[in-house]
């Protein structure tokens, strides 16, 4: 991997101002009724007058392991070798969810309009032309830095170097580990209400995989062992034409 | 065939000079238009399902095709564009075919009696070692296995075309009919395949069926080769014959009496 774009969010500093959500819309044609990125709530906790509340920025974390890819039929989902971000093709996205359910993070949507699944794809538009995601750009309070994590002299390597802790919402369990691109620093993000949930795989893709390839398979199998036989049998035996 | 020897040889060589029409040339053409498109659409089809969880296609042939084309999209495209003519042509010959040409295939050729249940009974024992002695019931112009395979193919091919249509018009069907429609055109394409194996073994390389390879092109058998493999068929080719014969005859005489007169 060349690169590995990745997003560093310093908890600490975030308002919930939601200027992220808007100008990430404007800029990627976002449907009103939907958003790509997300600020989740802890709400309001612990006893007066020692209360916190934690606003967690929130969207696709560009896993390296993500089990969205790994469900994606055509491979309009598919993980960027040059930059290590996921991203959709929906051009080649027939809009059938699989991924939507897959994804442990809820990163994505169903764009019905358009029959597509769309999601953040870190603005690569303008991250190809050497400017900030629109949702970093436009962080009043400096809580959402982007860059390469990769390159130790990045914005975001420094912020990691001098953070005073260090969090991922990685999910590992079930045979999988996402290895999210996401690093939460200076605050907890480690509560019920941010961490992922199991991978979903609904009926037609298990059954596809676990009865019909087995089925299928078993099908092709006996009737490749059939003809196998008698082409052997052929070139032992010799060919004898219909009529002698 | 085990009679063949009893045939002398005059009556033989007019067995194997004498042809039969089994295949018309609507036939002829819808099937190898069939065979072009099965070929360009199988082979996009697998290079399409990437889907590492189901692991359907090698990542070699994924990255060949994806390169060939250019790109994913394009692969799409490739498979859904032709898939669509292919389901154009084949709808508008069943439909402008479907008196003259598809009715008479279907009830004479394709319709299962006594005969081709026994020969489903006996014949899959004896590929497997059993009743070696047995002699097989004759068979119409399409045996039982080759009967069952066309509801297969049939059944396969309308389910393949639905569910791809509802893939590639994505905005007008829902998620849920887009997830189902992925299944059902593997299983169909695979339910093909499979029969699809033992099809192009027995007619394009199992040495005692290589009339019915050329049949294909030609449209015509032997009487020899019929008589041997369709004796159902081939009889009622006769039957046919010896009606026209009849007719002929009848006719002649009614011309002669005409000119006496």
């Amino acid at each position: 991997m060349k690169n590995r774009y990745g997003f560093v969010i310093d908890v600490s500093r975030c308002i919930d101002c939601r200027a992220c959500l808007v100008a990430c819309s404007v800029e990627n044609n976002v449907p009103m009724i939907h958003t790509r990125i997300w600020v989740k709530d802890s709400g309001v906790k612990g006893q007066f007058p020692g209360l916190q509340r934690t606003f967690v920025p929130y969207n696709c974390m560009h896993c390296d392991h993500p089990p969205c890819v790994e469900v994606c039929v055509s491979g309009a989902t598919y993980k960027d070798p040059n930059t290590g971000l996921v991203l959709v093709d929906p051009e080649a996205c027939i809009g059938c969810g699989f991924c939507v359910e897959a994804c442990p993070y809820d990163a994505r949507y169903l764009d019905e309009a358009r029959g597509v699944v769309d999601k953040c794809n870190a603005c690569l538009q303008r991250v190809e032309v050497g400017q900030q995601p629109a949702c970093v750009a436009t962080c009043v309070g400096g809580s959402r830095l982007f860059g390469d994590l990769n390159d130790p002299a990045s914005e975001v390597s420094m912020a990691l170097k001098n953070a005073r802790s260090i969090q991922r919402l990685d999910y590992e369990a079930n045979g999988h580990d996402t290895n999210p691109n996401i690093y939460y620093i200076n605050g907890d993000v480690l509560e019920s209400g941010f961490l992922p949930r199991d991978p979903r795989y609904n009926i037609a893709e298990e059954g596809w995989k676990k009865v019909l390839v087995p089925a299928i398979f078993a099908g092709i199998g006996a009737s490749f062992l059939v003809q196998a036989t008698y082409f052997t049998k052929q070139l032992v035996e010799g060919e004898k034409e219909f009529d002698e | 065939m085990s009679d063949s020897h009893t045939i002398p040889l005059p009556q033989r060589k007019r067995l194997r000079e004498k042809l039969y029409k089994k295949h018309n040339l609507a036939n002829i053409l819808t099937h190898w238009f069939n065979v072009g498109m099965w070929l360009m659409l199988l082979p996009t089809g697998i290079a399409i399902i990437s889907s590492p969880r189901l692991g359907l296609s090698p990542l070699w042939w994924q990255e060949l095709f994806r390169n060939l084309f250019g790109s994913t999209a394009n692969l799409i495209r490739f498979h859904y564009t032709l898939g669509l003519l292919w389901t154009f042509v084949l709808s508008f010959n069943i439909l402008v075919g479907f008196r003259r040409y598809f009715v008479p295939f279907a009830t004479t050729r394709m319709l299962l009696d006594k005969d081709d249940i026994e020969w489903l009974k006996i014949k899959p024992l004896q590929m497997l070692g059993f009743y070696r002695g047995r002699k097989l019931p004759p068979q119409d112009a399409y045996n039982a296995g080759q009967k069952l395979y066309m509801y297969v193919v049939i059944l396969g091919t309308v389910s393949i075309m639905l569910s791809g249509i509802v893939m590639t018009f994505k905005t007008i069907f829902p998620p849920l009919l887009k997830q189902i429609a992925q299944p059902v055109h593997w299983v169909s394409v695979g339910a093909i395949v499979a029969g699809l194996i033992i099809h192009v073994y027995m007619g394009a390389i199992f040495p005692e069926e290589k009339e019915a390879f050329f049949s294909m092109f030609t449209g015509k058998v032997s009487a020899w080769y019929a008589r041997a493999h369709h004796e159902k068929w081939y009889r009622l080719k006769i039957k046919e014959e010896l009606a026209w014969e009849e007719r002929v005859e009848k006719e002649m005489a009614k011309e002669v009496q005409h000119a006496d007169l």
